[in-house]
Parts: structure tokens; C-alpha cells; sequence
């Protein structure tokens, strides 16, 4: 029993997609605090997994206890631009897919939303949507 | 002035009645100690006078499932179909993390509510009925 590792959990959300999308077709993932140069025209994946609210799960002090912990997963797609959203709903299908009510390594995924269409991209010049899910997890102290 | 928070309470138990163990993932306890009044009031008393009568106790506690096996923690949750129950099991409800301040005494456990919600922790609610001596050390 230990506090969390939070870079742990993050591996665990992570490395699903990595391995999702170095499977054929691949597409490039990148990640926060990352240099990147996105392909011109063509598919890529961002994802951004944040840690938020904490609370108790049990009684206990800092040893015999266990608390909740809860983040979100934001994973924008983008794909090339003019060309309807086909191609870019096909990455959300794996992408969904990829989290839909599945535990792994204790991390709890809840139903995804999305993929939504973001109406502004960022960076401009794709077409782009978002899919974004919570999840949960347990530190045993 | 010292102040305690809920987290810092505890469960203990034991079925055999001789040491409790800790039940891991309990989320709450609570207990109602009860005395009844008899009433005493004489004929052409102006109020009404009462003396303590017979002292019962008995409460709750949630525990999250957590699929535990070969523990007090499995045991207590499925102490309630146990056959031939005498009320000799051991409860220690804490009040402190230090583990001095605490309510003991044999019991019952009455019922037994287990839940599944979607999207929710699975919570084991336990009801008990103390049997005998209610020692309060809070």
C-alpha cells in the first residue's frame, strides 16, 4: 500500500492510445509539454490527462485508508480539413472504444463523450473533434 | 479544543469475541445508545418523575466492497446468515485514529444490505443490535 503514482496511472491512460494508434493505420499521438509539428493535411491525436477532486473513501489516517481519485482525459483528433468527417469519426471509433467502461490497472473509465465537433480548431488548418472521459481510481494508503 | 473528523473513526470486530480486527474500506459507523424511562410519578405528583430503565444499543455501518476473503472484513460482512448467532461477536467502534476512544460490546449483526449502483462504489450497509454491557470509553 502506498500514495499514488500519478505518472503511473498516466502510463496506464497513455500507453493504450500509444498502442491503439501505432496499430495500422498509425497516427501520430502527442502529448502535453511536448514539441510538436503537426502534419500538414493529415491525422493526428492529442492527449491531455489531467488529475482533479480527491476524496475519502474510507475511514482510516495515512496508513489502512483509501481515497478516491478522479481525472479527466481529454484526447482532441484532427484530421485533414474539407473532406467531411469521416475519417476523422473513424479515429474517435477507436479512440472511444479504446476506454468504454474498461478497467486496467485499477484506473475505472467511465462512458465517453464524444466524439464532439470543436467549432474553432487549435491549431487551425484541420478538421477536429474531442472526445473526453472520466475515470477513477483508488490510492490504498 | 481538539476536533475529530469522521475518517479518523474506525471498525472493529471479531465473531469469535476475543480480539477484534480492523475492517478495512468502512466508510461510516454509527451507534444509538438508548435508555428506557420508567415512569415513577405518584398519585397527586405535580410533575412527572422517571428513572432510567433497561440501556440497548445498536447502529450502522457501511463498508465498501472490496472483494476481501480469509478476513475479519469478509467475515463481518457476511456475518449476518450466520445460524445460531449467540451475540457473543466483539464490535469496537472507534471514535480516534489513536485507537483509545471507542464504544465496545458484544452483538448481533441484524441485516445486511448489499448494493451495486451503476457507476458507484458497491457499499455493504450492516445493521447490529448490541447484546449485554455497553462499555463507552469516548
Amino acid at each position: 500500500m502506498a500514495a499514488i503514482d500519478l505518472n503511473t496511472v498516466r502510463a496506464t491512460i497513455e500507453g493504450r492510445l500509444v498502442t491503439e494508434l501505432a496499430s495500422s493505420p498509425t497516427i501520430p499521438v502527442v502529448f502535453p509539454n511536448m514539441a510538436y509539428s503537426p502534419p500538414n493535411n493529415g491525422t493526428w491525436v492529442q492527449c491531455l490527462t489531467s488529475f482533479g477532486g480527491n476524496d475519502y473513501l474510507t475511514m482510516g489516517g495515512t496508513t489502512g485508508s483509501s481515497n478516491s481519485v478522479l481525472g479527466v482525459v481529454v484526447i482532441n483528433i484532427f484530421s485533414a480539413k474539407g473532406v467531411g468527417p469521416g475519417a476523422n469519426l473513424v479515429v474517435g471509433k477507436r479512440v472511444r472504444d479504446l476506454y468504454n467502461r474498461i478497467v486496467v490497472s485499477g484506473v475505472h473509465f467511465d462512458p465517453p463523450t464524444g466524439p464532439e465537433v470543436v467549432a474553432s480548431p487549435s491549431p487551425e488548418g484541420f478538421f477536429q473533434t474531442q472526445v473526453r472521459l472520466t475515470f477513477e481510481t483508488f490510492e490504498d494508503l | 479544543m481538539a476536533f475529530y473528523r469522521g475518517q479518523q473513526g474506525s471498525v472493529k470486530f471479531d465473531d469469535a469475541g476475543a480480539t477484534a480486527a480492523a475492517i478495512t474500506s468502512t466508510r461510516s459507523w454509527s451507534m444509538s445508545v438508548e435508555k428506557e424511562s420508567l415512569d415513577t410519578t405518584a398519585l397527586g405528583d405535580t410533575y412527572r418523575a422517571n428513572v432510567g430503565g433497561l440501556i440497548s444499543g445498536s447502529g450502522t455501518c457501511e463498508v465498501l466492497y472490496s472483494a476481501s476473503s480469509g478476513d475479519e472484513t469478509n467475515v463481518f460482512i457476511e456475518h449476518v446468515n450466520t445460524a445460531n448467532d449467540d451475540g457473543t461477536a466483539l464490535f469496537e467502534l472507534y471514535l480516534d485514529t489513536s485507537g483509545s476512544k471507542k464504544i465496545t460490546f458484544d452483538g448481533v449483526i441484524t441485516s445486511a444490505e448489499y448494493s451495486a449502483t451503476v457507476g458507484e462504489i458497491e457499499v455493504i450497509t450492516l445493521n447490529f443490535v448490541a447484546n449485554g454491557a455497553i462499555t463507552l470509553d469516548v
